[in-house]
């Protein structure tokens, strides 16, 4: 942090209070990604936070900065156009695990693919909130949920191993119960050029009664703690994600040693007129 | 020959054996000799096979549409014959590559009746003896072709090498066959004799899609970015845009689908970048979510809808235009919207200019209508219009400082509220899908929900002052036959129109052609109706779309309706029938 930045925590609160449950994770989501923000020193009026439908875009009005509270599922390619138009911009864009793995998926995917230079905080609570607490993609196997009949019987998505699979740039992993660790993540991530996947494992007091607070207490690790680990290899984050029932990996847990894949990118406020005149010539 | 004042050349073959550039290099050939030309492209959806045609016209009037028969055919695949035979004018001639070609009784009977004149040439072989390969039969044809119009060889050896030459190996065997089809000798085939005046100022003038003007006016409008699915017919404005993308410095990116792409140009244009998206009906239907979201977030977005005939896939590579509807209810809940429709290249270039600076200032969502005729004929203008000034519709820079949060969506008279942008040191807001107050932050209140619906809808009255009213065309009054449209029916009516209104008949015609759909203009549509002795609603559609808003909007039940929906456009000769059958009068040409 420098120590000429005027931007003070205080810019990024809002008149409006929040509406989240007692304990809900995104509390401690929104506090890390506003204490990145200020420990960056990026100013509200230089940063847009985008938002998906859901429990955790119902923040979109509790936090400072330009913001876009878009379409369910639809925030990846929202964040991408705003990320290519103007590149000195920070973009931030957060969703669920419904939103990302179940209406999106096909966004989330490409998202990986492209790299294009954004940083995207999957809110993983393991079920759909808002719509008080039906499956997600990532409800685990033999749970009791609203809309489904008896117990989950399909395979939940490994949101690390998913997109492992498609060679990202950075995938980091943090915990909405440890807001310190988040902020680090958060700001490893607005550092890195490219797509930063940043899965946070979200409380969700009301609707995910499987994985508690304490559940994952007892679970997660940093992986920092492990001293033969590189962050730049891919089987090895593999391995260490894969486990998400006894000993939960959390940090920083994989980045591509490539540089970002794509590059291009447009000013958002130049608009003259292109000229046309030397291909006018084709056509005659 | 044609009756209608034009000549007609039809290339038959299948997908793949290179009828497109036949059909480019005959037209750029006829335009730089000094005549006014139009093609016209059939073609299946499939890569190799089938049947393809690309039809050339000329004339020394303009033609913007075309005819459903031609003075010469010629054909390199035998299901092309059995396609086109019989759209063979009488007296007009056929001419085929194929050695082992038999006719049945039928054929034979109308090559008989019409005094169809038939010549096989043996294309393949004398590309080959001429040192090319088998592709360069076509180039042989071509030859022959322009010997039998007794045109200048210089102007289509030209042709050829601008379309053909950058292969320098091939340079010699494009030549050597040309010549060779030029020189091919005939005792049937005789050259044809026309009295079209030829305009030798005419040789610089342009030949392109409509798709082409489109993608140029976009860069006229400064788009900076272009996000797209392919589907046709609107990948030629994918292919076009991304053919100049390094040339120009703009980013065009082909993305996963078209959720996708229409909500990345969103996103690029909340930052204000200039970005678009274009698509046809079925990747328009995908879109729609996203065009409510621009809406109730007034978020500025232009989307080109490209139509092509049918429901569901319908037919891919054939044109209609049955997405009015579509383009003016899609999208959940209620906002307000601006259609307008194409008609030719020169509209295309000017209306997607238009469609930004609408877009941007009144902060709402333009659908730009086009469809498979305009975007992939081939057109032939003298100039295209000065770009039009760009109009952003944003808060200027020392205008920052006056503002505050609650001017973003601040209750207007007129509508609209003060934009600005991302990364401006103004203060900042939420751009929220969901209903918000004056700042963008979400409410549920009754109150500022009402005030917020009506603040949006008044945007719609307040544009609507600006939108041109629909414009006549043909004689201003009295004429016995009136037609109203819109899209592409223009060209149509632009061509039958200067075979009525002339001297040589006693009748006249008139025809009112709607650009902007949306917010619907009636002023005069009710002069224009109010005039007319006969009034038929034209459209490419089974149901009438457009006679449908005008019943709604003006509340005026039209009878009179000609209606395609076979997707073929409409051609010369039927609209002719149609005009002579409802005056009980022949059309002297």
């Amino acid at each position: 942090m420098s120590h000429n930045c005027s931007v003070i925590h205080n810019d990024y609160n809002s008149e409006n209070t929040y509406t989240w449950c007692t304990n809900c994770g995104n509390y401690g989501i929104h506090g890390a990604l506003k204490s990145a923000l200020v420990e960056e020193c990026i100013k509200p009026t230089d940063v847009v936070l985008c938002f998906d439908i859901g429990c955790n875009g119902n923040g979109s009005d509790k936090i400072g900065g330009y913001k876009a509270h878009t379409l369910h599922g639809r925030v990846i390619p929202f964040a991408m156009g705003a990320a290519l138009a103007n590149p000195n911009i920070e973009i931030i864009a957060s969703a669920g695990d419904g939103a990302t793995l179940g209406e999106g998926i096909n966004h989330f995917i490409h998202a990986i693919r492209n790299d294009i230079n954004l940083t995207f905080i999957l809110h993983n609570n393991s079920n759909y909130g808002l719509t008080i607490g039906q499956a997600s993609p990532t409800t685990p196997l033999g749970i009791e949920m609203n809309g489904t009949p008896g117990l989950v019987e399909i395979q939940p998505i490994n949101v690390a191993h998913l997109a492992l699979s498609l060679n990202p740039s950075f995938y980091a992993r943090g915990f909405s119960g440890n807001p310190k660790q988040l902020t680090k993540l958060i700001r490893l991530g607005i550092h890195h050029k490219g797509f930063s996947l940043i899965e946070v494992l979200q409380d969700c007091p009301t609707f995910n009664e499987a994985t508690p607070h304490n559940w994952y207490l007892d679970r997660i690790y940093d992986i920092g703690t492990l001293t033969d680990y590189n962050i730049n290899n891919i089987e090895m984050a593999r391995e260490a994600t894969g486990d998400l029932s006894e000993h939960i990996a959390t940090g920083l847990l994989y980045k591509s040693g490539l540089d970002t894949r794509y590059k291009e990118e447009i000013a958002s406020l130049d608009h003259d007129h292109i000229d046309i005149s030397d291909l006018l010539k084709e056509f005659i | 020959m044609s009756k209608f004042r034009r000549y007609v050349i039809k290339v038959g073959g299948e997908s793949g054996q290179g009828i497109n550039s036949v059909g480019e290099i005959l037209s750029k050939a006829l335009k730089t000799a000094g005549y006014k030309v139009f093609a016209y492209r059939e073609y299946p959806s499939l890569i190799k096979g089938g049947v393809a045609s690309f039809q050339v016209e000329f004339s020394d009037l303009p033609i913007n549409s075309p005819s459903a028969n031609c003075d010469i055919l010629v054909c390199i695949s035998r299901y092309s014959i059995n396609e086109y035979l019989t759209s063979i004018n009488p007296g007009g001639k056929l001419i085929h590559s194929l050695p082992k070609m038999h006719f049945d009784k039928d054929e034979q009977k109308f090559i008989d009746e019409n005094q169809i004149i038939v010549e096989y040439v043996s294309a393949d072989e004398i590309a080959i003896m001429e040192g090319g390969n088998k592709i360069m039969a076509n180039v042989v044809l071509i030859g022959l072709i322009w010997k039998l119009l007794g045109e200048d060889y210089a102007d289509i050896e030209d042709s050829v090498l601008q379309v053909f030459g950058k292969k320098e190996k091939f340079i010699e065997g494009n030549k050597k066959s040309l010549s060779a089809g030029f020189q091919y000798k005939s005792e049937s085939l005789l050259i044809d004799k026309f009295d079209f005046t030829k305009d030798q100022a005419w040789s610089d003038s342009y030949v392109l899609s409509g798709s082409q003007a489109f993608a140029l006016g976009t860069l006229s409008a400064g788009v900076k970015a272009y996000y797209s699915y392919p589907m046709t017919p609107s990948s030629p404005v994918l292919t076009y845009l991304a053919s100049v993308a390094h040339r120009k410095g703009i980013l065009v990116k082909q993305v996963e689908d078209e959720i996708s792409a229409v909500q990345m140009a969103m996103g690029s244009m909340f930052m204000g970048a200039r970005a678009m998206t274009g698509t046809s009906g079925g990747g328009f239907d995908l879109m729609t979510e996203t065009v409510s979201n621009a809406g109730i977030a007034e978020i500025p977005l232009v989307i080109l809808l490209a139509q092509r005939h049918g429901a569901a896939t319908g037919l891919p590579t054939w044109t209609g235009s049955s997405d009015l509807n579509l383009a003016l209810y899609a999208g959940h809940g209620e906002f307000p919207r601006c259609v307008v429709a194409v008609s030719d290249p020169i509209s295309a270039y000017q209306r997607i200019q238009e469609a930004f600076n609408i877009a941007e200032k009144y902060q709402l969502p333009v659908i730009v209508m086009t469809d498979k005729e305009i975007a992939e004929s081939l057109f032939n203008i003298d100039k295209l219009p000065s770009p039009a000034p760009i109009k952003r519709g944003l808060v200027d820079r020392e205008g920052l400082s006056s503002l505050d949060s609650g001017s973003r969506y601040e209750i207007t008279g007129s509508g609209l509220s003060q934009r600005w942008l991302p990364g401006q040191p103004g203060p900042v807001y939420n751009a929220n899908s969901d209903e918000h107050d004056v700042d963008g932050d979400s409410t549920e209140s009754a109150e500022i929900t009402k005030q917020m619906v009506e603040k949006r809808a008044r945007k719609l009255k307040t544009m609507a002052d600006e939108i041109p009213e629909p414009e006549v065309y043909g004689v201003a009054q009295g004429a016995d036959i009136s037609f109203i449209g819109w899209g592409s029916i223009k060209t149509n009516m632009v061509d039958l129109l200067q075979l009525i209104n002339n001297d040589k008949n006693s009748f006249t015609a008139n025809y009112l052609h709607y650009e902007y759909l949306w917010p619907f203009k009636s002023e005069a549509l009710y002069q224009f109706v109010n005039d007319a002795k006969k009034v038929v609603v034209i459209e490419n559609n089974a149901t009438g779309q457009l006679g449908g808003l005008i019943s709604r909007e003006a509340h005026l039940a039209i009878s009179g309706k000609l209606l395609k929906y076979d997707g073929r456009p409409f051609f010369i000769e039927e609209l002719v029938q149609f005009v002579e059958d409802e005056l009980g009068k022949e059309i002297i040409i």
